[in-house]
């Protein structure tokens, strides 16, 4: 008797233990830390959902899962810097400001493009606000712990606050030709930003006089609290990274100077098709850059650009990602890296670095992601060939220690939640909206003339 | 001017329903206030029986339940002998008796990003009191349900109003009212067109207004200690609302149909503190762990899906028959399809066998669909007895009732309902309903007669019909003849001038007979068509009038052939 409940106790500890928090051994792989080179013959020891130890022939206590990754490559989860998956609703289309507003508060767990990314060996993304907005809402850094209900959960925990800003077109289009209020044009657009951020210096010093005041009185009255001023302080005080949709160089110069002026430091450039114009100024100023490999000319502002761009900003110092911002993109996003060693003829790690460690160092989580080095989160990609090679295939994908893909267990149907009233789920090749980052942008503007 | 009253009473139907109401009050006139029940077996909580029991219900309110009880001279004795009683069932969330506002014209609002409280769906204040009508049409078709109480909210988008809790009987709004202000309702539904129109943007002005009403709140009190040398609080009617929010005093009552937007309003709670109601719930099957450890009243959604095949069943449709092609991808699919729609129908088990207790919210669901998702529900594997707890002691308690409403003892609320079989059965129907111990009476549905294919009867002779059409009947005769041969032809006369017209297309199957003629509406060529059943000497069918409908008719034979 005593028997059998010790082998019931076993086998729900047994059962419980891996999906714990990942403990597992990665053998015999190639390994590409990215940041220390390439380790052949190599092991990866993960307990807890982090990275314990990386050496040749290391051992785990029984029972440890053990993946065999002989002959296949084991690199670091990618990282998508601009992203509008697991996300249900992107843009708050109806002010040029939106400060207040943050995706984190719409995660959809449930979106079965997040095993599609896994599927592509994607290991996190930056569930980004839409660019209807000059300064839109605040982003959420998420991994794609693929399988949980609760929103909450996907949350990279620690990341830095993010938030979305947008020029040119986009705004424009939305709110000067939409509505006929300012942005109208891309002089509006910078007289916003600069409105916006001399309103919440005001906001600053009225906090301020009230934090004084209340030492001697204590019925001092505070300023009415106003999330909008907030955030945008928060932003002053550089608590939040700006992540800012853009195309032209003149605009990202006027961005530049516009942080300059107002002493905002932390700042990435999304898109930035035109960046390899400005390389050297944002390399000065240390702002990042996050670009499409070869995807333009999907509207006017978009038609001066270059494959090149990839490299030409890395090899002047700025530190480059290449981004997905689509559902089917982000899942080939290791073919996307490759195309800079055809167009500028980057190194293995250079190319390997735009999806790994310097997307990590635009979301300030480099110090936990980005690179396969011991005390990191366990978030790896394992390929059957080397992942800059078209004939690479995405065999395992590990978010903190936990197998979110795998190829050999990879059903048809890996939805979460099935809708009851559905016979067959819709599927959409195509949509409407070329740009995903204009997403739900109509339906706010022009509901209702259907 | 033939069967001209048969049409009339037909265009009536345009008008239904604003007229069917008037005419289908079935409050008796209140000769006297003490009844007393008779013979019936008396559920008087979930759980607690009293076989043969009587009631007695005096001014509104029980008297006295038991084996027995003293009957007064003046009472009404109504004989429930061999039915059931059971405490009126309360709607833990709804907008019963609350008319859906029209659509207004296209409002052009100036600035869509910084848009009027009232345009952006933020109403706190409001009160549903003040938008309640007792002759909104859902009140009976609620009523007829066998509920007696309901928590209602107004209609709106993010922050609809204060809720109240009212009866489902009496004239006006202010003999409706059982408690007023008794909630602040709140929905993750953003404006249209105006901010804020998504989630996100509803998450982020629910916590500015919080913030904001915390600081109005601490400015008032600090003003009113000692307003000299401080500026003035200027009033604010929409953040004043929060006020016994924030106190702790009055529960948000929070919509969260998904799981998403059901942890959405946790983790908002959880940073705020308010207290929480999580209503309208749909798919708390996925986090039965976290609505154990939160503990927070909850009120499941009453409206549920249907299965596929039993709703073909019930349309009396067949089986596809396009099964030739099997198509591996869309059964695996239509698979996955059927398991959701089993999950959704079972939540109401799966939390009760986690320990959870609920009451429900009818805010999405038809009033004809409520008797079946209650079913639905049992058969998944829910007891009646935690059903009929959610239906009447759960929501009493959450709503702070338990004094006045949810079972039936000496000195509550004289809400009850009445049916011949258990409530709980299919072929249960509700016979009577007590409202604040006012009577209404409900026909039984008389099960449908049979066609019969191979039934041998003859249909000659002169019928007369009764055409049930809602709120008024229209009545008539017709004649069929029937030959040596098995010919049949008739007439039918007109109630009006007595004239009579050729009857067309009739058709006597089985037992089954069927026919129709045409007539002119006012330059409007029409067919009505007969589709009855014999039986013996009674017809029962349905007449369909071109366009505007299907409805009951019965008759009997008046006259046989010479």
């Amino acid at each position: 008797m005593r028997s059998i409940i010790l082998l019931l106790l076993f086998g729900i500890i047994a059962s419980w233990l891996p999906a714990q928090e990942g403990t597992l051994l990665i053998k015999n792989g190639t390994v590409l830390t990215v940041t220390n080179g390439t380790l052949e013959n190599t092991d990866v020891l993960v307990a807890d959902g982090k990275i314990r130890r990386i050496g040749k022939s290391l051992s785990a206590p029984a029972g440890t899962l053990t993946i065999d990754a002989t002959g296949q490559f084991v690199m670091p989860g990618i990282i998508d810097a601009h992203s509008h998956l697991a996300l249900d609703g992107v843009n708050e289309a109806t002010n040029p400001v939106t400060a207040e507003v943050w995706v984190g508060d719409a995660l959809d767990p449930l979106d079965v493009g997040i095993y599609r990314a896994l599927a592509g060996g994607v290991t996190a993304s930056h569930a980004m606000h839409g660019s209807a907005n000059a300064i839109g809402g605040q982003c959420e850094t998420i991994k794609h712990r693929y399988g949980v209900y609760n929103p909450n959960e996907l949350r990279m925990e620690g990341a830095p606050r993010t938030i979305k800003f947008a020029l040119g077109e986009n705004p424009m289009r939305v709110h000067g030709e939409g509505r006929n209020i300012m942005p109208r044009t891309r002089m509006g657009v910078e007289q916003v930003f600069r409105n916006a951020f001399s309103e919440a210096k005001v906001y600053m010093a009225a906090q301020e006089k009230y934090e004084q005041e209340r030492r001697s009185n204590a019925n001092a009255v505070p300023p009415k609290y106003d999330r909008r001023m907030e955030t945008l302080a928060d932003i002053l005080r550089g608590d939040i990274i700006i992540h800012c949709h853009s195309y032209r160089a003149d605009e990202i110069a006027m961005l530049m100077e516009v942080c300059k002026d107002f002493g905002v430091d932390r700042l990435c450039f999304q898109h930035v098709n035109e960046g390899f114009k400005v390389a050297p100024e944002l390399a000065d100023f240390g702002a990042g850059a996050s670009v499409f490999a070869d995807w333009w000319a999907y509207k006017f502002e978009v038609y001066y650009s270059t494959a090149y761009n990839a490299a030409i900003l890395s090899k002047n110092g700025v530190v480059t990602s290449i981004n997905s911002d689509d559902s089917e993109l982000i899942r080939h996003l290791y073919h996307e890296a490759a195309k800079t060693q055809r167009y500028g003829g980057l190194s293995d790690d250079e190319a390997l670095a735009l999806i790994t460690i310097n997307p990590a160092k635009q979301l300030g989580i480099a110090e936990r992601t980005g690179s396969l080095e011991v005390g990191k989160d366990a978030d790896i990609a394992i390929f059957s060939a080397h992942p800059l090679s078209v004939y690479a295939i995405p065999q395992k994908t590990i978010v903190d220690g936990v197998i979110r893909f795998d190829i050999e267990n990879d059903p048809d149907d890996m939805r979460l939640d099935v809708n009851p009233a559905e016979d067959v789920p819709a599927v959409y090749l195509h949509t409407e909206e070329i740009d995903n980052c204009m997403e739900g942008v109509f339906e706010q503007l022009f509901m209702g003339e259907k | 001017m033939k069967k001209s009253r048969l049409i009339g009473g037909l265009l009536l139907l345009c008008f239904l329903p604003f007229l069917s109401y008037a005419q289908d009050d079935q409050e008796i006139a209140p000769v006297t206030r003490t009844f007393v029940l008779k013979n019936a077996t008396i559920i008087t909580q979930p759980g607690q029986m009293i076989e043969n029991g009587q009631i007695l219900i005096k001014n509104g309110l029980i008297e006295a339940v038991g084996k027995s009880v003293s009957v007064p001279s003046n009472a009404k004795v109504i004989d429930v002998d061999s039915m059931y009683i059971y405490p009126g069932f309360i709607e833990g969330l709804s907008r019963t008796g609350v008319p859906r506002p029209k659509d207004e014209e296209r409002r052009e609002i100036k600035d869509p990003g910084n848009p009027p409280n009232d345009a952006a769906g933020i109403q706190p204040e409001r009160s549903v009191v003040d938008l309640l009508s007792a002759d909104d049409s859902s009140i009976e078709s609620m009523r007829k349900l066998g509920f007696t109480a309901a928590h209602v909210v107004p209609h709106g988008n993010m922050l609809p109003g204060q809720g109240a809790i009212i009866l489902l009987g009496g004239s006006s709004p202010e003999e409706m009212v059982l408690a007023s202000n008794t909630s602040l309702f709140s929905q993750l539904e953003g404006a249209r067109r105006v901010y804020p129109a998504t989630t996100m943007a509803v998450m982020s002005k629910w916590r500015e207004l919080y913030q904001q009403a915390k600081q109005a709140q601490q400015h008032e009190k600090n003003y009113k200690n000692n307003p000299r040398g401080m500026t003035r609080p200027s009033y604010d009617g929409t953040l004043e609302a929060f006020y016994p929010v924030l106190d702790q005093e009055l529960p948000v009552f929070f919509t969260a149909e998904s799981v998403k937007d059901a942890y959405r309003v946790l983790a908002l709670q959880e940073e705020l503190g308010f207290p929480l109601v999580l209503a309208g719930l749909k798919q708390g099957f996925y986090m039965t762990d976290e609505l154990k450890a939160k503990g927070f009243p909850l009120l499941l959604s009453l409206d549920i899906p249907e299965s596929k095949e039993e709703k073909k069943k019930e349309e009396g449709e067949e089986e596809d028959k396009e099964k030739a092609k099997p198509d591996p991808e869309k059964e695996a699919l239509k698979k996955r399809q059927k398991e959701a729609i089993a999950k959704h129908q079972s939540q109401a088990a799966t939390l009760s066998e986690a320990g959870l207790t609920f009451g429900f919210s009818t805010l999405e669901v038809k009033s004809g669909d409520v008797k079946n998702n209650l079913m639905t529900m049992i058969e998944k594997g829910i007891s009646e007895e935690k059903v009929l707890a959610s239906l009447t002691t759960i929501p009493a308690k959450m709503l702070g009732m338990s004094d006045m409403l949810g079972t039936l003892e000496k000195g509550k609320i004289a809400n009850l309902v009445i049916t011949d079989k258990p409530y709980f059965s299919k072929e249960s129907n509700v016979r009577y309903v007590f409202v604040d111990g006012a009577p209404f009476e409900y026909e039984a549905k008389k099960p449908k007669k049979k066609g019969d294919a191979s039934a041998k009867v003859s249909a000659a002779g002169e019928w007369s019909y009764t055409i049930n059409i809602p709120g008024q009947a229209m009545s008539g005769t017709f004649k069929i003849k029937q030959d040596g041969d098995g010919q049949i032809s008739g007439t039918i006369t007109s109630p009006d001038d007595g004239s009579e017209g050729e009857l067309q297309e009739v058709v006597l199957s089985g037992n089954n007979l069927s026919f129709s003629f045409p007539y002119d509406a006012g330059g409007q060529a029409m067919k009505v068509s007969f589709d009855v059943i014999i039986d013996g000497d009674e017809v029962e069918g349905t007449v369909t009038a071109g366009s505007f409908g299907t409805f009951d008719v019965e008759g009997e034979r008046i006259g046989v052939p010479d």
